[in-house]
């Protein structure tokens, strides 16, 4: 008997005229319905679903927000406030797409955190690692040009002095920061080419990495909170044991996620949409006036722990070359801890002191990149720096050595 | 346990995170609060009024329009008119400035910026501080400890030689409360749905936390 003399619903039929032309059932039993996933996923396996979805939140909001922004010096700073006031909606939209960036970097740091945690860098997921570190860059990229896009004062001035940091560049340096602007200053030339790369080209590039970010996952399988491999241990029917189908077990469970997430964000959005001045800074309510620099120029907070870390190296040039170095050195992870047991649970001291430090400089040269450059500020702001670098200096004598605890066959 | 832990703590970081800094105003200038509302019309109504008649001689608020105003404030579109166009616009018009173009530069030496987004740029407790910093020196001139040297000149001045002190501060704190308002004037709008999304949410929440529970009731750890 034929599929086609067997009697079928229409529901079933429909989906089996799709399946013989589309790999639907295939697609969707590899990445959901049987994407197995380890049980002892914790609050810190959140992460990368908020991300997907502050990624979607992104591009609807951002999609209406094109609708009535008009890309040009004259005009874009009146179409914002024309989106504030006269677009119906428009201020959600707005506020929604501006605590998105925020929320944006909040959770991604926090998944990064994550990996760190429990070593989901470590073979064989060094490519998983990779990919994110691309998706990371990237989405500095794109958080940066559409930061310029308000056309007032601080998107202006920040442009202006994270462009210029091209000019420290030997010999190529002043027509590469040149070539970026397509101007002498930051202009109209500009703000046209940043909406493109906005709106577009970025977006664009992060979808294509997000699904190659997953597509990686899934070949190699989530790690966990323990760091064991589910997949060792297998039921006749060759299903980790330790494993559980990402639907419906892990899609309610990340449901969830998604709305305790919602929560602090609605309330930001809604009661607190400026984050006190960290995540809309009050000096972009004055448009941009090219003969006007502020007093005191700062980029939006997620950026202050690398330019904490290039204000800190008196040398322009070396300051780049350091902020650079600051991102480059996360790629190397996978291959600069030596260290078999990858969850810090496991883990010994050595591990777990450096990787407080890492996190404390962090923070601190974040905290210190907000403020202005004073002497003393500016010697705290050097000392964290070599912390910050420490980190994935000693890493790989020390991992080598590491006294770590029994692992465990299993997860608990 | 654990887990509840790590998600107060969570919590906590995401609104302890940014308050570190903002404050406005220039260095060591002590500002005082404007301790302004924006649920009093009749504040509001005050502000608009004292607005059109003490600022928009040299300022503007282009992005606003008189109607939006009026609805926004309890104002029929006549009452706005009225009140703070005197009968000099239309309804539809923005709130423009009196001054003809290139008077400003002439007479005082600068363009008074728009005032549409001040309270968002400085603060309302900035403004309320700044309209009442104004002092006058043995020789009879005009000073602000805010902003020193400023071109403005001391436009409450009748105020306050005639007005009680608490009226003085009344018609500051009545400015400052409009052009609060004139910064985003959806700022009620949202505070009045924000909560109502919020409650959303949190049976929303609850329902999923089940939904989560009866799901993994299979799953033993």
């Amino acid at each position: 008997m034929s599929y086609q003399d067997q009697p079928q619903t229409k529901r079933a039929s429909l989906l089996s005229w799709l399946d013989r032309r589309y790999p639907i059932v295939s697609t969707w039993n590899e990445h959901v319905g049987e994407y197995y996933a380890p049980k002892n996923f914790n609050f810190w396996y959140f992460f990368g679903s908020l991300a997907l979805l502050v990624l979607v939140n992104q591009f609807i909001t951002g999609i209406w927000l094109t609708m009535s922004y008009k890309p040009s010096a004259a005009e874009a700073f009146n179409s914002i406030e024309y989106i504030m006031r006269d677009v119906e909606w428009g201020w959600l939209i707005r506020y929604m797409h501006s605590t998105g960036a925020s929320a944006f970097f909040i959770v991604i740091y926090l998944h990064m955190m994550r990996g760190l945690l429990y070593g989901s860098y470590k073979e064989p997921r060094e490519l998983v690692w990779i990919l994110g570190m691309f998706l990371f860059l990237v989405l500095m990229a794109e958080a940066f040009m559409g930061y310029l896009l308000p056309w007032g004062q601080m998107s202006y001035w920040g442009a202006q002095v994270i462009i210029s940091l091209f000019g420290a560049i030997p010999v190529i340096g002043p027509d590469l920061a040149l070539w970026v602007r397509g101007d002498f200053v930051i202009s109209d030339a500009t703000l046209n080419r940043f909406f493109a790369l906005h709106v577009i080209a970025l977006p664009l590039v992060l979808i294509i990495l997000v699904f190659m970010h997953i597509v990686a996952l899934h070949k190699v399988g989530s790690n966990n909170p323990d760091g064991v491999e589910i997949k060792k241990y297998k039921n006749e029917a060759g299903l980790p044991i330790d494993g559980i189908p990402f639907h419906p077990y892990y899609s309610v469970k990340d449901s969830f996620g998604a709305v305790f997430f919602m929560i602090p964000f609605a309330l930001i959005v809604f009661y607190w949409p400026e984050g006190g001045g960290f995540f809309l800074e009050p000096p972009n309510f004055e448009p941009a006036n090219p003969l006007k620099t502020p007093e005191h120029i700062a980029p939006v907070w997620y950026f202050t722990p690398y330019y904490a870390i290039l204000r800190a190296v008196p040398d322009k040039f070396l300051g780049v070359v350091a902020m650079g170095a600051a991102i480059a050195v996360l790629f190397a992870m996978p291959w600069l801890d030596r260290c078999k047991v990858k969850s810090i649970r496991y883990r010994g001291t050595s591990f777990k002191l450096l990787l407080t430090m890492f996190v404390v400089s962090f923070v601190v040269l974040g905290y210190l990149g907000t403020q202005p450059a004073t002497p003393e500020l500016t010697k705290l702001a050097q000392i964290f720096t070599v912390l910050y670098f420490a980190f994935f200096l000693v890493l790989p004598f020390t991992s080598v050595h590491e006294q770590t605890k029994p692992v465990p066959e299993r997860v608990h | 346990m654990k887990k509840i832990i790590w998600i107060l703590s969570f919590s906590a970081s995401l609104l302890a995170l940014p308050f570190a800094a903002q404050a406005a105003g220039g260095p060591g200038i002590e500002l005082e609060p404007a301790h302004n509302n924006l649920r009093h019309a009749d504040s509001l109504q005050r502000g608009a009024v004292l607005f059109s008649n003490y600022c928009m001689a040299c300022h503007s608020a282009k992005y606003m329009r008189y109607n939006r105003i009026a609805k926004d404030i309890g104002w029929s579109d006549e009452q706005v008119v009225s009140q703070m166009a005197h009968g000099l616009n239309k309804v539809v018009d923005e709130v423009q400035t009196r001054m003809l173009p290139g008077v400003a530069m002439d007479v005082l030496g600068t363009e008074p910026p728009d005032l549409s987004l001040m309270a968002r740029l400085k603060g309302t407790d900035y403004i309320y501080t700044f309209l009442r910093a104004y002092h006058q020196d043995e020789n009879g001139n005009w000073d602000n400890t805010v902003l020193k040297g400023t071109s403005m000149p001391n436009v409450l001045e009748g105020i306050q030689r005639h007005a009680s002190s608490e009226d003085y501060a009344q018609a500051a704190r009545d400015i400052a409360n409009f052009l609060e308002y004139v910064g985003e004037p959806a700022k009620m709008d949202r505070m009045d749905l924000g909560w109502k999304v919020i409650a959303f949410l949190l049976v929303l929440l609850l329902l999923t936390y089940v939904l989560k529970k009866e799901y993994w009731r299979d799953i033993k750890h």
